[in-house]
């Protein structure tokens, strides 16, 4: 947004909250000396309940008792229009939470405020621990460092993108790569994204799927390392150029005509409710469905990633230029606090970024799946998370086979499942307005010709109608009854 | 200074709002939609966002796709409608007004909780996910037949009853009086009917969207999408204005610009 285009937006904005003041008697100026956080996060994406049986915190509030502050919370629907309104809006929140690609582009504009040394260290000036920086999880801070992240973001939730499935209706071997999809018996019964880079990336999996599984078999030979291989994958993952961008669009039109629709929020339920199958879909969605269906249906529910790769995404916390950096820094360690990420974790169904200084999550991963040695047969799968709890950490244990298939799985995948994953850059504008047109025309419909003949036929019958009822006299000549004599003037 | 009041002065509050809530975030629009923001970005005059929408075969295969279901939805409004209001108006039954209450509750729950449970019903009868379209247009109808059923039972309702008695007395079958005299001096109900089934079909996203499960765009999403994945505030906002071009013709099409006395007893008579 330039500066005119800001300044007609703001003046609009003053103007209406100059008109709302006046009757609500603005300002509350006697509470100003108690300290202010604003945080803007997404809808339902922090425990704000108490509920000790659940597990849930109210986060928030116990974050304002503690340090006798306020916290502003404010909710946002997409990444789109959180960016809109901190354009709009720029000096009116202390600490946001975007997606990754978001975070790149914000750090990219120089929208970010970094965190001070002091956040990096063990304790902070004030000397309490330093939560965040201490307990992140080695695979995620590696992550951030490499990718140059981490003195403007603290990550929060992340996760993997895949298939949600019905393991009643479809077997798990079907599914296994992306391009399963273009399937006669999957008809009508999966959904796809109504967000244009979730939806963009299957296709791309989808379109490359040959490349990808190559890349795969020079993996498993040897001939490319561990991190060539994410690389790569990160690589083809990431193409925007034009051949690339019409492959999709041929491949989504493809893929449009056989799902059941496109949709963010309506495939948790429908999952549920049974009436699709396949649930393209975020891997904390997964763990909400699986939870839901178990628990209302008594249905279960697996989770997968397909072969050629998948989609690491996570949301982290950013301080937009302005924003009060220190009383920002004390939430993001308090919500860091182990205790705070599990109750997150059981609030929400998404996977916290927190291994816990130590390992306490690692503890309540144990509690929740971990198999005595009893109970282990085998249908049992040995699963090893110590990629994300760091090495010595005791993260290998027996699952069972529905956990290890369904929640598990969703909330913490695999390392070979890590390693063919790839993060999606943001797009250069270029790029973005590219696949912004290819997406508008995938999800523009065709008028059907059915409504076109109905339409058309309606029309006629009813000027036909007006026709005889206006001038029908003149063609219909009423005989005379019986009787009557016409009069000649 | 003596303050002297006026009647006139009782228009303040809704001037204040007039002012506030529909010119100024109308220029807004008009402005957003006429300018563009060139290669240094700054905003400049601009017709590319009209040329654009023009040019593009998606959008004008939305605005089809968003005539039609408008089309279709409003004639089976007035099917529906106007023989239930002809009943009911003309009955002379005393609970008359029950049975209208009947037709106008469902207006009184909220809009997305009834299309989310029309969509249950969809897919028990095994429509959902299959007929896009047609799942598409029920919901329009279902959701704006009141909007049809109140003018035109209103309309018929002051219909002076000594009209049809003259008809009568003039020779007239029932039919014939009612080509010739019910139908035409009910059509102002009907027209302020069509409009305001007709406009909103245009944009009410969410029963395209919950219904034909985001399969069908019409042109209220599309302008969502301008304004939020597509951050294009300058194409939604031309979109927005040619869709409130395409209203000012329906409303011209349909009669809703004449005045009081145009419309007024016989007028659509003769």
């Amino acid at each position: 947004m330039r500066p005119l285009q800001r300044f007609l937006s703001v003046s609009a904005s003053l103007l209406l909250l100059g008109a709302a003041c006046g009757f609500s008697a603005c300002g509350q100026e006697s509470e100003s000396e108690i300290p202010v956080l604003r945080v803007y996060n997404w809808e339902d994406y922090i425990s704000d309940e108490d509920d000790e049986e659940n597990g849930y915190i109210d986060l928030i509030s116990a974050f304002e008792e503690e340090y006798g502050v306020k916290v502003e919370y404010s909710t946002f629907g997409t990444n789109e229009n959180m960016y809109n309104e901190l354009l709009i809006n720029s000096s009116s929140y202390d600490l946001v939470c975007p997606s990754d690609y978001m975070i790149m582009k914000m750090i990219h504009e120089d929208m970010v405020e970094p965190f001070t040394d002091d956040f990096f260290t063990e304790t902070d000036r004030d000397g309490e621990f330093n939560y965040y920086t201490m307990g992140v999880s080695p695979y995620i801070a590696e992550l951030f460092e490499t990718n140059g992240w981490t003195r403007y973001a603290a990550a929060y939730m992340w996760g993997t993108m895949g298939f949600l499935y019905d393991p009643e209706s479809v077997s798990d071997a079907s599914l296994t790569y992306w391009t399963d999809l273009n399937n006669e018996a999957l008809q009508n019964k999966f959904t796809l994204k109504d967000s244009v880079r979730d939806t963009y990336f299957l296709a791309v999996a989808y379109v490359y799927h040959d490349e990808l599984l190559s890349l795969g078999d020079r993996y498993e030979n040897g001939e490319l390392s561990d991190k060539d291989y994410t690389a790569k994958i990160g690589e083809v993952m990431n193409r925007t150029d034009p051949e690339t961008v019409s492959a999709v669009q041929a491949a989504l039109r493809k893929l449009k005509k056989s799902a059941y629709g496109f949709e963010v929020d309506s495939g948790k339920n429908d999952m549920v409710t049974g009436k699709i199958s396949v649930n393209f879909c975020w891997s904390g969605d997964a763990a909400y469905s699986i939870y839901e269906a178990a628990e209302e249906n008594d249905k279960t529910l697996y989770y997968t990633t397909p072969a050629e790769c998948t989609n690491i995404w996570f949301d982290g916390w950013v301080i937009p230029k302005g924003g009060n950096v220190a009383l920002a820094q004390k939430f993001l360690n308090f919500i860091s606090r182990p205790e705070s990420a599990i109750a997150n974790m059981n609030y929400i169904g998404y996977t916290s970024s927190i291994a816990g200084a130590e390992d306490e999550v690692l503890e309540w991963v144990l509690d929740s799946y971990a198999l005595a040695e009893e109970d282990i047969d085998e249908d049992s799968v040995l699963f090893d998370l110590s990629y994300f709890f760091g090495e010595g950490s005791e993260a290998l244990f027996y699952a069972n086979s529905d956990d290890a298939m369904g929640m598990l799985v969703a909330q913490f995948p695999t390392e070979d499942i890590i390693r063919r994953s790839a993060i999606m850059q943001f797009f250069e504008e270029e790029a973005n307005n590219r696949i912004n047109m290819m997406w508008e025309d995938v999800k523009g419909a065709e008028v059907p010709l059915g409504a076109v003949i109905f339409i058309v036929a309606v029309t006629g019958a009813l000027v036909a109608i007006y026709v005889i009822t206006k001038y029908g006299e003149h063609f219909v000549v009423n005989k005379p009854k019986k009787g009557f004599r016409k009069i000649e003037k | 200074m003596k303050f002297h009041f006026s009647r006139k002065q009782l228009c303040i509050p809704y001037a204040v709002f007039l002012v506030c809530f529909v010119i100024l975030p109308m220029l807004l629009i008009v402005f957003y939609a006429f300018t563009a923001e060139n290669e240094t970005g700054n905003l400049t005059f601009s017709f590319n966002n009209f040329i654009g929408f023009f040019s593009s075969p998606s959008k004008w295969q939305t605005l089809g796709v968003s005539v039609t279901i408008s089309l279709i939805a409003t004639f089976f409004c007035v099917l529906i409608a106007y023989p239930l209001s002809y009943i009911l108006a003309r009955s002379g039954w005393k609970k008359s007004n029950v049975l209208l209450t009947l037709f106008i509750l469902p207006m009184w729950l909220n809009f997305v909780l009834r299309i989310t449970a029309l969509r249950e019903l969809l897919d028990m009868i095994g429509f959902l996910g299959n007929y896009d379209y047609v799942n598409t247009i029920i919901g329009m109808v279902y959701d704006f037949l009141p909007f049809m059923i109140l003018p035109i039972y209103t309309q018929l309702l002051k219909l002076d009853k000594t009209l049809l008695e003259a008809s009568k007395d003039l020779g007239a079958g029932a039919f014939t009086t009612f080509t010739k005299v019910t139908l035409p001096l009910s059509m102002p109900g009907v027209y302020s009917g069509i409009t305001m089934v007709f406009v909103p079909s245009m944009t009410n996203y969410v029963v395209s969207e919950t219904l034909g499960n985001s399969n069908i765009t019409i042109l209220g999403k599309l302008i969502e999408e301008y304004f939020s994945t597509y951050a294009n505030w300058h194409m939604g906002s031309m979109i927005s204005i040619i869709l409130l071009v395409i209203i000012f013709l329906s409303m011209l099409a349909t009669g809703g610009f004449k005045n009081d006395n145009e419309n007024s007893r016989g007028s659509n008579l003769w």
